[in-house]
């Protein structure tokens, strides 16, 4: 059900990021010895070119792991992940990298701080400065250029660290771990309303974390759910709202309910399931 | 290749293939740790030797043996001062004064914290006189501190808990500002009184802190006995070495280095075991000292 992607270049692969059964274990040594703990089991999912894709599931079942996977800050144990493809190796600097706290460098000002994604790529001072301005307006940033982040609020902050990934062009993929997290329900609206049109108008792919399911059905083309741990994909369901979406009413919109009772039938019973024995 | 390791244990129920890769990173993570763990005490081992080496060679061919002499030389002085006892004896002198330097500055250094802390004009207050002494090179004392205490024990005391007293008078203060205010907030509304909001929350909260001032001022104390003892002492490893280098006796100054290098790295080690005692729930990141 992608909208904005849909109708890509064919010579492009079908699938934008793609995890082809992962596996990803985490081996610890402490005093005790050392002991050994799945996280991800057999994780097979493609993300499609421009769909704005969300993950949820319960706390702890390796969806901030997946996004890790995909920007290439720690490797799959086993199986394949792909970007565009190609097998990710290292970091992962084709995409962009959104977490609950915003991370802005507090001794940068916001011009600065959205500017550094292509200080690093060597883009000459005057384009990104340019570039950086002009996104900084998208955002109703104007006038804030030159505040630190200390002297912004929540929201303005991650509006800054959102646009510090858009700004880059070479980058086509956008990971975000529960983004919304820490804002306030109100800001938390508004922010989802301005990702959509800013991620409409780009034809970049999202994929976006979160636990909250009217937030995953706001803004998603795809949701997929996941097991509690050890993590792996236990659904994948297709959210037919039509876009544009009016995040701020859209419980009312038709067919939420279609969407929303099934999606959490899947969740509950992640969530209430009696403790699994632990392995290794 | 897959290594089998003995540390792991696996459940039968795991799937093969997931039982497979849990094995195959153990065995990976085993031999990461283990060559790493090798290549550290490699290279510890060929820096310190690199050390000795170096010394040994330098040592009456590039540099006069009277001003290096070398690590056999060394060896043997120290070897000789430990089996006449005249280190023993010395070191006792100088350890007790350092000790009780140590314990005196440390513990008004403390409470000179704590009362500035709890009397709300004490710190702005003292801010100048407290400034000024910080400011005062402690060691430029040293010849007063004969002139007023004697040549006894009492001046390399004194010296040595002044190198105490503000870095740990300071610490602490620095600590005792860092309490959060929710957190305070949360146990008053619990209906902790003022004392106990103190000793609750915020004394504790100031400990890593007051360990870390511990922990720099141990050299700081053996610094200010002995810097007193070479200005007027017959006694304690200050003069000992005084006394080695007055007679160019260079192996016997660094045989008497020695024994002090063990006498801190053992009040480290002993801060340390205080430290993971009393205070398991700091998380830190492992001290450069280990």
């Amino acid at each position: 059900m992608s909208t904005a992607g849909s109708e890509r270049a064919p010579a492009r692969p079908a699938c934008v990021l793609e995890a082809r059964g992962v596996y990803k274990v985490f081996v610890t040594s402490g005093r005790a010895g050392r002991r050994v703990m799945t996280a991800l089991r057999d994780v097979n999912l493609g993300v499609r070119p421009g769909e704005f894709l969300t993950l949820v599931g319960p706390s702890g079942c390796g969806k901030s792991t997946v996004l890790n996977l995909f920007a290439g800050l720690t490797e799959a144990s086993d199986g394949a992940v792909l970007h565009d493809g190609r097998p990710i190796r290292g970091i992962n600097t084709r995409g962009g990298y959104v977490t609950q706290e915003d991370n802005l460098l507090p001794w940068r000002t916001t011009l600065a701080n959205v500017e550094i994604a292509l200080e690093l790529k060597g883009v000459p001072r005057d384009e990104r400065r340019d570039k950086a301005l002009a996104y900084l307006e998208r955002v109703g940033l104007k006038g804030f250029e030159h505040h630190y982040p200390h002297e912004l609020s929540g929201g303005m902050r991650k509006r800054v660290s959102i646009v510090r990934t858009l700004v880059d062009e070479s980058v086509n993929v956008i990971l975000m771990d529960e983004p919304f997290g820490p804002l306030d329900a109100q800001t938390r609206l508004v922010l989802q309303d301005e990702l959509l049109q800013l991620w409409q108008d780009s034809g970049r792919t999202i994929v976006f974390v979160t636990h909250d399911l009217v937030e995953a059905i706001a803004l998603s083309d795809r949701i997929a759910i996941f097991t509690r741990a050890p993590g792996t994909i236990k659904e994948i369901r297709d959210v037919p709202i039509p876009r544009p979406r009016d995040v701020f009413h859209i419980h009312e919109a038709p067919g939420f309910a279609d969407v929303y009772d099934p999606l959490w039938n899947d969740l509950r019973a992640e969530i209430t399931r009696g403790p699994e024995p632990s392995f290794g | 290749m897959v290594e089998p390791t003995r540390s792991i244990w696996i459940d039968d129920r795991v799937p093969g293939r997931e039982a497979e890769v849990l094995r195959r990173e153990a065995a990976d993570t085993e031999r990461r740790e283990r060559s790493s763990r090798t290549t550290v005490a490699a290279w510890q081992i060929l820096l310190l030797g690199a050390l000795l080496a170096g010394w040994s060679g330098a040592s009456g061919r590039i540099v006069d043996r009277l001003f290096l002499s070398d690590p056999v030389s060394i060896a043997r002085a120290f070897w000789r001062i430990v089996a006449d006892g005249s280190l023993e004896f010395h070191l006792r002198y100088t350890l007790t004064e350092t000790l009780l330097g140590y314990v005196l500055g440390a513990s008004s250094g403390l409470l000179a914290a704590v009362g500035t802390w709890l009397v709300p004009v004490a710190a702005p207050a003292l801010r100048p006189l407290v400034l000024l002494a910080y400011a005062t090179p402690k060691i430029a004392l040293a010849p007063l501190m004969i002139l007023w205490f004697g040549i006894g024990i009492l001046p390399k005391v004194i010296l040595a808990a002044t190198f105490v007293f503000f870095v740990v008078y300071l610490n602490t203060m620095a600590g005792l500002g860092t309490v959060s205010g929710g957190l305070v907030n949360v146990v008053r509304v619990m209906g902790a009184t003022p004392a106990a909001v103190f000793r609750k929350v915020v004394l504790p909260n100031a400990m890593p802190f007051v360990v870390a001032g511990l922990r720099i001022t141990i050299p700081a104390a053996l610094i200010g006995a002995i810097v007193a003892e070479f200005i007027s002492s017959n006694r304690g490893v200050g003069y000992l070495i005084n006394a080695a280098s007055s007679r160019y006796r260079t192996a016997d100054v660094f045989a008497a280095i020695f024994g002090l290098l063990i006498v801190v790295i053992a009040m480290n080690a002993g801060v340390s075991t205080l430290e993971r005692r009393w205070l398991p729930w700091v998380t830190r990141e492992r001290s450069p000292l280990g």
